[in-house]
């Protein structure tokens, strides 16, 4: 059973390649690029006449069998290195990419420090805790322990939001 | 209807004056401890939002009289408005969204401060000080550089109206929800640094706001929706969210208030995290009003900016004293915000929540750092560079994913301490059902590994929170031998705290849900003439012809699309209008939607021939987006019904003597 359940997610992701259509490209491209012509909006999302040619532009190229790499370049000869939508991908401009990651990680580290140190020193308070409560039950006659549990049910099952047994 | 708008500008002055007067008697009261000052300031704060209230009252009604002597009004409304219209222009320009900004904030104050009577003087009136000040800044902007009232020499006959792009119904409540929102988490604020002064840093302050948080989260979550829906359908470029500034100024807060929400919830039950729920509340006020910065300061380019005005460094100073004056105070009080609890078990609901704080504030980190991301490349670089959708994703959307994974692990965990073999137990099934989602989805040939996993964590996250209700039903059921659907009401209503959470969680998980829609979105344009057709997916598009209209507003020219899936024939009607006012072109857009795709239609050029320039998209499961919205505002409700004396039970560690391991 296991190795056809195997098999089944083995091909149930087996990658199906296509070539993209030079309009997906154009698509994907332009929603990689800041528009010229609209300030704030990527070339996908902006509504001006001057967007719509420069998509078609695009597709032109894609059609021409230019890959993603030599359009972003003759886009970048055109209009300038601020037309890409997300910071360079080398040099300086990495640390614009891996700062919210390091910041991620950072944060649960520490959390996951602090967290630690927290249940480490929690952990002796609840031995002792855990000691105290056994020789108290030891203590306890069979009636007080009956309603102990009794309480501790009800406590509970206020907890759950539910009336206790045996109340109004 | 007669214009009032000569009172606007002396309601403000005589606001002005009782807001500097109420923050000068809360004052005397917090440091003297006397009731009585306190109680005037409260007062003089409640006579002051009456005054704001009329210069609003004064400006809506210049709006509707068409007084164009107001600059304001010639600027933002027109003759042939609509009467709808014409009053959500009473938020579609600076002056008057910040006066409608500055009249809820005192509203808001007002309201607090009464319904908290009963609560320590000082308490009030630090509290009352912090808002009066919040207030005194703001009908300052409204008294100086924002002046909504401005008069011009030369009247004109007719308004320059209203940018057609806010003539939508969504902009009708989308924008009143937001600023609900953002002006709402100035009372918990207020309350929190109203604690930090007297130094009374128990749950007091938590209790007070929790209510006001909940009501100001839910309106920003809402709002924030909406926005998207208005993006959806005004802006016609197929989709509902572009990490634009203007929507990362109101995402921040809401990443950050929600991260807040979780983590009061330790304070409640376990007397920890004092000092990270301050810093917390501190840092969404401030990111709040860090976005009316962004919004209107001109310094960001955005679809809907206000134009760059003269008050960004106005904010400036504004935002420096709150961010020092709270650190300040926490950083004086470090103290007495120390708690004496510890986590039981790293296996517990407490971690579970501190994750969950790591996620939300790593994201809010990640949207501020793109954000100003062009402020601070072109001050160090001198180019001026943006950042759009592709940088967002690609840092936001693991972290994104990674929360949909807590927000299913949670209710598996235990409070305090679980026990390895019981979590075992409990995430089985929703492991179970997060792979089978993944093969099937698989099966149906999605390859990207981004859906897989997000369709996978819907699937364990949904079975994980559905779980929860089931096991809270079955116990009613047992209980008080009810049916399944009156269990399951009892359930919710019994504890309204804990299910009305678990049910925005499942909106929550719709909402992702129709985002993973997003990877499959199909695009086409054409130039077609009539009779032409198109194809988009399994659709083919016919234009079957041009109709041409015409209304006080604008041209119409609407083109109608007979829409195949090769069973039905569905005719949409997207337009193309020019509004005469403004000579300005808007798209309407044509949407048949169902739960599995929409087919999204916009025209994008007409030809005086009638060719029509057509963009068509098929967007999967956005439907599932409004749904689960739909569900959170249900939640919600829940939340926001609670009876308000009822408080968490919170059994500190040294009152509970029996032993601490906690099994499910």
């Amino acid at each position: 059973m296991r190795r056809v359940l195997v098999v089944a997610c083995c091909l149930a992701l087996w990658p199906t390649v296509a070539a993209a259509a030079p309009e997906d490209v154009a698509n994907r491209i332009s929603n990689e690029i800041m528009s010229p012509y609209c300030p704030g909006v990527t070339l996908h999302d902006c509504p001006s006449r001057q967007a719509d040619e420069l998509r078609e532009q695009i597709e032109g190229w894609a059609a021409q069998g230019w890959d993603d790499d030599r359009i972003m370049a003759e886009l970048e000869d055109q209009f300038g290195e601020g037309i890409r939508a997300t910071p360079p991908s080398e040099g300086g401009g990495i640390l614009w990419w891996i700062l919210p990651g390091i910041v991620a990680v950072l944060g649960a580290f520490f959390a996951g420090a602090l967290a630690r140190r927290w249940s480490r020193a929690r952990a002796e308070e609840i031995e002792e805790e855990r000691l105290e409560a056994r020789r108290e039950q030891a203590a306890l006659s069979a009636e007080q322990r009956q309603r102990l549990s009794a309480e501790l049910a009800d406590h509970e099952a206020r907890m759950m939001g539910v009336q206790p047994k045996g109340r109004a | 209807m007669t214009s009032l708008g000569g009172l606007g500008r002396p309601s403000l002055i005589a606001a002005g004056v009782l807001m500097l007067l109420a923050v000068g008697l809360s004052l005397w009261g917090a440091l003297r401890h006397r009731p009585g000052p306190t109680e005037a300031g409260r007062r003089a704060l409640t006579a002051a939002a009456a005054f704001v209230a009329l210069a609003t009252v004064a400006l809506v009604s210049a709006l509707f009289a068409h007084d164009f002597s107001l600059d304001y009004v010639a600027s933002y409304s027109s003759r042939s408005l609509s009467r709808g219209y014409t009053l959500a222009a009473l938020w579609g320009g600076m002056e008057g969204s910040l006066l409608f900004w500055t009249l809820l904030l005192c509203a808001f104050a007002a309201l607090a401060l009464r319904t908290t009577r009963t609560q320590p003087t000082a308490l009030r009136a630090w509290t009352a000080v912090v808002l009066g000040g919040i207030a005194s800044f703001f009908l300052l902007l409204l008294l100086a550089p924002a002046n909504p009232f401005r008069m011009l020499t030369d009247v004109p006959a007719d308004g320059t109206g209203l940018n057609p792009l806010l003539q939508s119904p969504g902009m009708m409540i989308h924008p009143p929800l937001l600023y609900t929102g953002l002006v709402g988490f100035s009372i918990p604020f207020a309350f929190g640094m109203a604690a930090l002064a007297t130094k009374d840093l128990e749950e007091t302050w938590l209790k007070q706001t929790r209510r006001w948080t909940l009501f100001a989260w839910s309106a920003l979550s809402i709002g924030i929706v909406l926005g998207g829906a208005w993006a959806y359908t005004e802006l016609g470029w197929g989709g509902y969210w572009a990490w634009d500034a203007v929507e990362n100024a109101s995402f921040m807060p809401w990443l950050t208030s929600t991260a807040y929400l979780h983590s009061v919830v330790i304070q409640e039950k376990r007397k920890m995290f004092k000092v990270w729920n301050l810093s917390l509340i501190l840092m969404t006020y401030v990111l709040a009003v860090f976005g009316t910065f962004l919004t209107r300061s001109g310094i960001l380019s955005s679809i809907h900016t206000f134009t760059e005005g003269p008050i960004g460094k106005w904010f400036l100073p504004f935002l420096a004293l709150m961010l020092i004056g709270g650190l300040g105070l926490i950083g004086a009080r470090l103290d007495a915000l120390k708690s004496r609890n510890r986590f039981d078990s790293l296996l517990s609901r407490e971690s579970a929540f501190l994750a969950n704080n790591v996620l939300f504030l790593a994201a809010a980190f990640a949207v501020l750092w793109g954000t100003i991301y062009p402020i601070l490349a072109e001050a160090i670089s001198g180019v001026r560079l943006a950042v759009g959708p592709p940088f967002f994703n690609a840092v936001f959307i693991p972290i994104g994913l990674a929360l949909i994974a807590l927000t299913g692990l949670g209710p598996l965990i235990a409070w305090r301490r679980m026990n390895p073999r019981s979590f075992a137990r409990m995430i089985r099934l929703p492991l179970v059902m997060g792979t089978v989602a993944a093969v099937v989805s698989a099966a149906f040939g999605v390859r990207s590994a981004g859906a897989l996993t997000a369709f996978a964590l819907c699937a364990f996250t949904a079975t994980a929170v559905i779980a929860e209700f089931v096991r809270g039903s079955r116990v009613h059921r047992s209980r008080e031998n009810l049916g399944w659907l009156p269990a399951l009401g009892h359930t919710i209503v019994r504890n309204r705290r804990r299910y009305g959470g678990y049910i925005v969680h499942l909106g929550v998980v719709l909402i992702v849900l129709g985002f993973t829609g997003s990877a499959f979105k199909i695009e086409r344009s054409a130039h077609l003439a009539e009779g032409e057709t198109m194809a988009v997916g399994d659709y083919t598009l016919r234009y079957e012809e041009l109709v041409r209209g015409e209304t006080d507003e604008k041209f119409i020219f609407q083109a109608n699309i007979a829409a195949s899936d090769g069973d039905e024939v569905t005719l949409l009607e997207p337009q193309r209008n020019l509004h005469k006012v403004q000579q300005q072109f808007q798209s309407e857009v044509a949407i048949s939607t169902s739960p599995i795709e929409d087919l999204y239609v916009v025209v994008t050029a007409v030809d005086p021939d009638g060719a029509a320039s057509i963009r068509a998209f098929v967007n999967p499961l956005t439907w599932w987006i409004w749904a689960g919205a739909a569900v959170m505002a249900m939640g919600m409700t829940v939340l926001l019904s609670e009876p308000a004396t009822r408080t968490a039970p919170a059994p500190s560690p040294a009152a509970v003597r029996r032993p601490a391991v906690v099994t499910r």
